[in-house]
């Protein structure tokens, strides 16, 4: 830009006067087969962005985005898991080394270590070569990490029965949610025996199943109540016969009321 | 018409050295894929920044329907997952676009890291870019919980539990975070709302204009 | 002399006056601000230590475990709830009231009172089969690694009440 005498404004303002070439530079004479940004870099730019455009759009309209049900603070059997790209350093802290007394290391030390080698990278590997075979040092470290990360990740969502979780978890929003008649004799049987496990409206937890939509009958639930069923215990239910036929007439009738 | 216009700001305001500054500058044909099909990590970078935009907008628009609410909030998210014309899609950019962009930072990041490009004089420019990812890990953090569903809840939980471990601070920390020292809840939302709309992106936008600024100064990286 | 009349040179002095003046801004804004958001952390911790009357004469307590169920209010800062807690409250060989929290600690199922009949006199979790003795300690090779935990009671006018559970120190 000029400066000094000589610079014409616009008006009484500051805005130079002199009009810039809208054409782009020529770039031929430089090495290679360089060409301007704009518009002939960003057009092919923009090609690849609408491609990944394309095929984020089909993720967003394939996939729903998950959502569980509402938080509830006393579901206390709720196994809670991180988002995926935090499973690592979940993982981590299932070990020995980085739990109970060493949690510190676990939590503080390591991730520091690795966090802080990678914000200082430029000066921790300063040598001029930028080959990677010319610095084993840092690329070795940095494959490393990059695999305990891939494989601490690995480990923790392997252990996960994905489709489980998200079966146990579908929302179920208030206006849908079931009123359970807390006044049917059966109410009192199944909350001293069945609630801890099957939930408070009978839409289960991690221990028990939903009984909402059981596909069992009258006499099959009675038998299960009482001998248990798969990893479900025997003798959850210790009362009377009455009261056994109480509950199961109370699952029976809000299965009813579900499927109304 | 148009041009008109254009030339009538331009004769007051001279536009032209603002924007031919961005667009005047050579792409050299090693990070060219048309040239080298190998270039094509070069894209990581871009897409990264596309996929912060279509989040930018994405979240804008999601809280024309969300309230950051311990009883509302969930309804609202699944209303407007579930009535609001193309809100699958919206929310659907936002979930999933938050782990796209972290698998494009990586990515990034990888290329970077391998090409040997942050080494001098580029060194400040991979700190600025470090930064960026540990914001975005933050906004991951912040943003899980804002459904308030049990997956958010418990995880949220558990990730406090860490914060309280860290000696000394740590159960200032979580109180800090959480808005109170045993509860996550009314506080905890509002605050981690704050922290995911406004903090978090603050911070993002002024490390995103310094990544940029220093590679339109520094130049791309030379060839290997 | 002109040495001394130049330490500070006009330049230098406006400098610092504008760096002054722009940290009275910052600080001005900022403290406010600042002191809001950490407010919580600074704010006395609430009264942990008020317990509550849960409801039982301590002449019912026997040494059979007994289910107790009482609501306390929690306050999370504008948003009041009532939250449900329960206990197994028994008296000990000693006639000491012992309060435990049902709260398995192994992954957090409810725990019953001989709830199999394979393991009478002991705590039994469903989930897992996780088993404590009478007096809350994990039985050794059951899931769960400590023992229950014990809500802080006290008995007023021979009612019983009931505080926050705490874990037991290791015994």
């Amino acid at each position: 830009m000029k400066r000094g005498k000589g610079m014409k404004y616009v008006g009484d303002s500051r805005v130079n006067a002199e009009k810039t070439s809208q054409i782009p530079k020529d770039y031929s004479e430089y090495p290679g087969r360089t060409e301007a940004f704009w518009p002939n870099f960003l057009l092919k730019e923009w090609l690849v962005g609408s491609v990944f455009l394309i095929g984020f759009l089909s993720v967003t309209i394939a996939a729903p985005s998950p959502l569980e049900g509402l938080a509830d603070p006393t579901d206390a059997a709720y196994i809670p898991l991180p988002d995926w790209y935090f499973l690592f350093l979940y993982e981590l802290l299932k070990y020995d080394f980085a739990s109970g007394p060493y949690i510190l290391f676990g939590i503080l030390v390591l991730p520091g270590l690795a966090f802080g080698a990678l914000l200082l990278a430029p000066f921790l590997d300063n040598g001029p070569g930028r080959r990677p075979a010319t610095r084993p040092v840092a690329v070795g470290m940095m494959i490393l990490g990059l695999s305990a990360t891939m494989w601490l990740t690995y480990e923790s969502a392997a252990a996960v029965d994905w489709k489980q979780i998200a079966e146990d978890n579908k929302p179920i929003p208030e206006s849908e949610q079931m009123e359970v008649d807390m006044d049917d004799p059966g109410y009192d049987v199944y909350a001293n025996s069945c609630l801890s496990c099957h939930g408070d409206s009978l839409e289960g937890g991690a221990a028990g199943p939903a009984l909402i939509g059981t596909e069992y009958s009258g006499e099959e639930i009675k038998d299960i109540a009482v001998n248990g069923v798969g990893d479900m215990p025997a003798d959850m239910f210790d009362g009377s016969d009455e009261e056994l036929d109480d509950l199961v007439e109370f699952i029976l009738s809000v299965n009813e009321q579900a499927n109304e | 018409m148009l041009q008109k216009l254009y030339d009538w700001i331009d004769d007051r305001v001279d536009v032209t050295p603002i924007w031919r500054d961005i667009a005047d500058h050579e792409v050299p044909e090693h990070v060219n894929p048309a040239h080298h099909f190998s270039a094509f990590v070069y894209c990581f970078g871009g897409l990264t920044f596309f996929v912060v935009v279509i989040q930018i907008l994405s979240g804008m628009f999601l809280t024309m329907y969300y309230v950051p609410d311990i009883e509302n909030a969930w309804e609202s998210v699944y209303y407007l997952q579930t009535q609001v014309a193309h809100g699958q899609i919206v929310r659907g950019m936002h979930h999933w676009g938050a782990s796209v962009v972290i698998v494009m930072l990586l990515l990034h990041t990888m290329r970077v890291f391998f090409q040997g490009a942050y080494k001098k004089p580029r060194e400040l420019n991979w700190m600025v870019g470090v930064l960026i990812f540990f914001v975005m890990l933050g906004l991951g953090f912040t943003g899980y919980l804002l459904p308030w569903d049990n997956k958010a809840y418990f995880a949220t939980q558990v990730g406090l539990e860490i914060a309280e471990q860290v000696p000394f601070i740590g159960t200032y920390l979580k109180t800090l975070l959480a808005g109170d020292p045993t509860i996550v809840g009314a506080q905890t939302l509002t605050r981690f709302f704050a922290i995911h709309v406004f903090f978090l992106p603050g911070a993002l936008f002024g490390l995103l204009a310094a990544h940029f600024i220093l590679i339109r100064r520094q130049g791309i990286a030379g060839p290997l | 002399m002109s040495k001394k009349k130049n330490q500070v040179s006009r330049r230098q002095f406006l400098n610092y006056s504008l760096t002054g003046l722009g940290g009275f801004m910052a600080a001005g804004i900022l403290i406010p601000n600042l002191r809001f958001a950490v407010d919580p952390v600074l704010k006395a911790a609430g009264d942990a230590g008020d317990l509550t009357n849960v409801s039982l004469s301590v002449d019912d307590i026997t040494e059979e475990p007994l289910r107790v169920d009482w609501d306390v209010e929690q306050v999370d800062g504008w948003y009041e709830s009532e939250v449900n807690r329960t206990a197994w409250v028994f008296k000990d060989e000693n006639g000491d009231i012992q309060a435990f929290s049902p709260i398995c600690t192994h992954l957090g199922c409810f725990v019953n009172w001989e709830g199999s009949e394979d393991h009478p006199n002991e705590f039994f979790c469903p989930c897992h089969n996780g088993r404590y003795e009478k007096d809350g300690t994990n039985i050794p090779g059951t899931p769960p690694l400590e023992p229950l935990h014990v809500y802080e009671h006290k008995v007023e006018d021979g009612m019983l009440f009931l505080g926050d559970p705490r874990p037991r120190e290791e015994a």
